[in-house]
C-alpha cells in the first residue's frame, strides 16, 4: 500500500537574494493533517520558507510539491488555484483597513469569485451564513458592518482567522502569528486556529517552543537557511533550542 | 546651571565629522548664497533685455482709449434677459464639457495608472511589458507636453467645431497628467494586504480592487474634484478654438469690443470658478488632503512617512463627512447629465470623414520642416518663449509675495497671542481681499488677459509674460497660501513661550520654511508655465506658440510638426533641470 501524497515535500530547495542564502539545500515533507511548528532565530529563512509554500516567492533551486503538484511549473492560473487551498495569516494580519469587517472576511474567498462578483461585494455590504458563522465562531459576530481600522489589535486577528475559516484551506500557514502578544493573548491566538486547522495542514513558525510543544505534534528548526532538526515535540529539548538560538 | 557650564565641551570630531559632514565654512556659505542669487537674477535681466529691447516702442498708445473704455464699463455690466440666457447656457456648456472632459481623463488615469504603477505587477513583469511600459510612459510625457489649446486646434482641423474637441482636448493631457499621479498614489498603497489576498488565490483584478479603492478612494475622489476645477479653467480657454462655452462668448465679446458685455462674462467666469474651487477645496479639507499643494506640487513636500501623509493615505474620521459622500453620489448621474448636455457624440470620432482628414493631417505633419527664417527664426522662438516664461514667473513671485502672506489663514498659536477684535476683524478683510483676487487672476483666462494685454502694448514678449504672469501669480498665490498654512509652528511657539515678540519669532521660525516652499512652488510652476506660453503665444503674443498658431492658420503642417516638436524638447528640458533643481534644494 502507497503512503497517501504529502501536503508538502522539499528536495533540495533553496533561495538566494542577491548574494545573501536565505535557505539552502532544504528537504521536509509534511503529511496532510501535520501541525509542524517551525522554529529558528530571527532571518533563520522561516518566512521565506513559508512565502515559498504559498507561492509568493518561487525556489532558486531543488524541487518544492504542494498538493502533489510542482509549485514551478504551474502555470499562473494554475498556481492561483491551487493558491485557494492555502490560507496565510502573519503577524501584520494584512487587513484592509478602509472597508468593513464583512468585506475583510469575503477576501478569504475572493479566489473563489468572479470579477463582478468581487466587485459587486465592495458595494454592496450583505453577508451570508458563511460570514455570520466565521465571525461567531470567533468571537465577533457583532462585528459584522464595523469599520476594520476601528478595531483593537485583538479584534484584528480574530477577524483574519474568521478570514480564514471562510476560506477553508486544506493547508494553513501561520507566520509569527504571536511574537509581538502577551502570554494570555498568544494562546488564545492558537486557540483560534485550531478551528480552520481542523481537518487542515497547519505549519506555523515561533519563537516559543513551549507553545510549539503544547499545539504542534513536530517542531523543525532552521539555522542560516539550513534544516538542523526535526523531530517531534515531546522530543524538543534544551540542548536544540540552544543550539538553534546562539549566535554565530 | 554651573554643572552644565562645566560639561566639557563637545568635540568637533563629535559635532561635525563624526556625523560624516564636513562644517561649512563662511566662505561656502556667501558663495552659494551668491550661486542662488545669480541663478535668479540673472534669468530675469536676460529675459527683459530680450523683451524691451533698446530703441523701441512697447506701448500702443492707441490702445490705451480702448483700455480706459474697456475699465470704464467695469461697473456696467450687461444684464439684459436675452444675454443673460446666453451666459447661463454658455456656462451650462463649459461645466458639462469640464465634466466629460474630467471623466474621460480620468478613465485614462486610472487604466494608466494601474499600468504604470508597481504595485499591480505581482513580480518584475517580463521584458513585453516593461518595454510597452515604457513606451507608455514616453506617450505619457509627449501627450501632456502638449498644451490642451494646441490639443484643441488639431483637432479642430480634423473635426471641425464639434464638441468632442473641447472634451478630447481636456481628456487627453489631463489623462496622461492623472495616469502619472494614479501610478504614484496606487505605489503609495502598503502592499501587505494585496499580498496577502494574491497569495491566497484572488484574481489580479479583484485584489487590487478590494487593496487599492478602499484605500485610495478619498484621494481619487478628491483628485478628480481638483482635476475638474482645473478643467473648467482650461474649457473656458478653449473658447478662443471656437468650441462654445463661456470662453468662446467672451472672446467674441472682446473682438466685437462689447466690453458691457465682456464684465458680465467676466463676471459669470469667475462665479463659476469660485463655486467649482469652494468645493473642490472642501473636498480637500475633509479628505484630509490639506491642500492642493499634494496634487500640484509632485508630492515632494509631505515625508511620505510622516503623519500628514498616513493621514492623507488613510482618509480617516473627516474622509466620511456628509460632503464627501454627497460629492461622490454626485458623480455618476453628473456624468450623465453632462454627457446629455455637452451634445458629444463619438460617432464623429469613426467617421469615414475623420478617418480621411485624420490620415491627411498625419501626412502633411511629416515630415518636419523649419519655419520661414529657418533656425535662427526657430531659435529665436524658442528663446522669447523662455524669456516670457522667466519674466511670467518673476510677474507671478512679486504677486504671491504681495498676496500670499494675506491670502494664509492665520493659525491660533500660543494662550499669549490672543489679539484684539479690530485687529483680527481687518486681518480676516485682508484675507477675503487677497483670496479674491488671487481667485479672479487665475480665473481670467491666459488668453483673455493677453488680448487686454495687447490693447496697450505692442505683440511680443512683454505682453505675453504679464499676460501669463498674472494668471500664474493667481496660482502661485494660492499655492503657497495654502503651503504656508501647513508650515510646522512648533519652533514660532517655542520663540513665543521664550518670550520673542510675535513677528519676530514668526519671522526667524517661519520665514526660512516658507521660502522653501515659494522656491519649490516657484520652479514647477516654471516647469508649466514654459508650456503655456504656447496659449498666449496664440493670441498674437510671442515664441513658439505665436509661430504655431501661424503657421496653423495656413495649413503649413510640416513647421507644426518641427515646433511641437521644439515645443517638446523646451519641456522637456525644463522639466528635466527643474526637478533636479527642486532635488537639489530638498531639506
Amino acid at each position: 500500500m502507497s503512503s497517501p501524497t504529502p501536503v508538502v515535500k522539499m528536495s533540495g530547495v533553496g533561495r538566494s537574494f542577491g548574494g545573501h542564502r536565505a535557505l539552502d539545500g532544504v528537504d521536509l515533507s509534511v503529511p496532510a493533517g501535520e501541525r509542524m511548528a517551525l522554529l529558528g532565530a530571527s532571518g533563520a529563512g522561516k518566512s521565506t520558507l513559508l512565502s515559498m509554500l504559498n507561492g509568493s516567492l518561487m525556489a532558486s533551486e531543488g524541487v518544492l510539491e504542494v498538493f502533489g503538484q510542482v509549485l514551478a511549473d504551474l502555470s499562473p492560473s494554475a498556481l492561483r488555484k491551487l493558491q485557494c487551498r492555502i490560507g496565510t495569516v502573519n503577524q501584520r494580519l494584512d487587513l484592509i483597513e478602509q472597508v468593513r469587517v464583512l468585506h475583510n472576511v469575503n477576501a478569504g474567498r475572493l479566489g473563489t469569485w468572479s470579477t463582478t462578483r468581487a466587485l459587486v461585494s465592495l458595494i454592496r455590504s450583505r453577508a451570508d451564513d458563511e460570514v455570520r458563522s466565521a465571525l461567531h465562531n470567533v468571537g465577533m459576530g457583532w462585528a459584522l458592518h464595523e469599520r476594520t481600522e476601528r478595531l483593537s489589535g485583538g479584534e484584528r486577528q480574530r477577524v483574519a482567522i474568521a478570514r480564514l475559516l471562510v476560506q477553508q484551506p486544506d493547508l494553513i500557514l501561520a507566520d509569527e502569528p504571536v511574537s509581538s502578544l502577551d502570554p494570555a493573548r498568544a494562546a488564545e491566538t492558537l486557540e483560534l486556529l485550531q478551528a480552520p486547522a481542523r481537518g487542515s495542514t497547519l505549519i506555523i513558525s515561533l519563537h516559543q517552543p513551549e507553545l510549539a510543544r503544547q499545539y504542534c505534534t513536530r517542531a523543525v528548526g532552521l539555522r542560516e537557511g539550513r534544516l538542523v532538526f526535526d523531530v517531534p515535540t515531546a522530543e524538543l529539548d534544551n540542548a536544540r533550542l540552544a543550539d538553534l538560538y546562539t549566535l554565530p | 546651571m554651573s554643572q552644565l557650564l562645566e560639561r566639557a565641551p563637545i568635540p568637533a570630531d563629535a559635532a561635525g565629522r563624526g556625523s560624516g559632514r564636513r562644517p561649512a565654512t563662511r566662505r561656502q556659505v556667501m558663495l552659494r548664497r551668491l550661486t542662488g542669487l545669480l541663478i535668479v537674477v540673472a534669468p530675469i535681466a536676460w529675459a527683459l533685455h530680450r523683451a524691451v529691447p533698446a530703441g523701441t516702442d512697447l506701448v500702443n498708445r492707441g490702445g490705451l482709449p480702448l483700455l480706459a473704455a474697456l475699465f470704464g464699463d467695469i461697473l456696467h455690466p450687461a444684464l439684459d434677459p436675452t444675454f443673460l440666457g446666453l451666459v447661463v447656457h454658455a456656462a451650462g456648456v463649459t461645466l458639462a464639457f469640464a465634466a466629460v472632459g474630467t471623466v474621460g481623463a480620468l478613465v485614462i488615469g486610472m487604466l494608466g495608472g494601474l499600468v504604470l504603477s508597481d504595485v499591480a505587477w505581482r513580480h518584475r513583469p517580463p521584458w513585453p511589458v516593461r518595454m510597452i511600459r515604457l513606451l507608455l510612459r514616453l506617450v505619457l510625457v509627449a501627450v501632456r507636453s502638449v498644451h490642451e489649446l494646441v490639443w484643441a486646434l488639431l483637432f479642430v482641423s480634423v473635426l471641425g467645431l464639434d464638441p468632442l474637441v473641447a472634451v478630447l482636448a481636456i481628456t487627453l493631457p489631463f489623462g496622461a497628467q492623472t495616469a502619472q499621479v494614479f501610478a504614484e498614489m496606487f505605489d503609495g498603497v502598503p502592499p501587505g494586504p494585496l499580498r496577502a489576498l494574491r497569495s491566497a488565490g484572488s484574481r489580479p483584478t479583484s485584489a487590487l480592487a478590494y487593496t487599492l479603492l478602499p484605500k485610495s478612494a478619498p484621494l481619487l475622489l478628491s483628485y478628480a474634484f481638483y482635476r475638474f476645477e482645473c478643467a473648467v479653467r482650461s474649457t473656458v480657454l478653449l473658447g478662443v478654438v471656437g468650441v462654445g462655452g463661456l470662453g468662446q462668448e467672451l472672446v467674441v465679446s472682446l473682438q466685437s469690443r462689447n466690453w458691457n458685455e465682456v464684465w458680465t462674462l467676466v463676471g459669470a467666469v469667475l462665479l463659476l470658478s469660485a463655486l467649482v474651487d469652494l468645493w473642490s477645496t472642501r473636498l480637500r479639507t475633509d479628505m484630509a488632503v490639506v491642500s492642493c499643494t499634494e496634487w500640484s506640487g509632485g508630492h515632494e513636500q509631505r515625508d511620505p512617512g510622516g503623519p500628514e501623509e498616513e493621514n492623507a493615505m488613510r482618509g480617516t474620521g473627516r474622509s466620511r463627512s456628509p460632503w464627501a459622500r454627497w460629492s461622490a453620489w454626485v458623480v455618476l448621474p453628473g456624468f450623465v447629465v453632462a454627457w446629455l448636455a455637452s451634445d458629444v457624440s463619438l460617432a464623429g470620432l469613426t467617421s469615414p470623414r475623420t478617418q480621411q482628414l485624420t490620415g491627411r493631417l498625419l501626412d502633411d505633419l511629416w515630415p518636419p520642416a523649419l519655419p520661414a527664417g529657418g533656425w535662427p527664426a526657430l531659435s529665436s522662438a524658442v528663446l522669447d518663449t523662455l524669456a516670457m516664461a522667466v519674466l511670467a514667473m518673476a510677474v507671478a513671485v512679486a504677486i504671491t509675495l504681495m498676496m500670499a502672506p494675506l491670502a494664509t489663514t492665520p493659525r491660533r498659536g500660543t494662550s499669549t497671542d490672543r489679539i484684539p477684535l479690530a485687529p483680527r476683524l481687518f486681518r480676516g478683510l485682508l484675507w477675503w481681499l487677497a483670496r479674491a483676487l488671487l481667485l479672479v487672476l487665475r480665473s481670467v483666462p491666459p488668453t483673455v488677459w493677453a488680448v487686454v494685454a495687447l490693447l496697450v502694448l505692442f505683440p511680443g514678449v512683454l505682453p505675453g509674460a504679464l499676460a501669463l504672469g498674472l494668471y500664474t501669480g493667481g496660482i502661485l498665490g494660492r499655492l503657497v497660501a495654502e503651503a504656508w498654512e501647513s508650515v510646522d509652528t512648533r519652533a514660532r511657539d517655542a520663540l513665543r513661550h521664550a518670550g520673542v515678540r510675535r513677528g519676530t519669532a514668526t519671522l526667524i521660525a517661519t520665514v526660512p520654511p516658507s521660502t522653501h516652499q515659494l522656491l519649490t512652488y516657484t520652479l514647477y510652476r516654471f516647469e508649466i508655465c514654459v508650456r503655456e506660453t504656447a496659449v498666449v503665444g496664440i493670441v498674437g503674443a510671442a515664441g513658439l506658440g505665436r509661430l504655431l498658431a501661424e503657421n496653423l492658420a495656413v495649413f503649413r503642417f510640416p513647421v507644426v510638426t518641427a515646433l511641437l516638436a521644439a515645443s517638446f524638447a523646451v519641456s522637456a528640458a525644463t522639466e528635466v533641470i527643474g526637478r533636479r533643481l527642486r532635488r537639489a534644494m530638498r531639506p
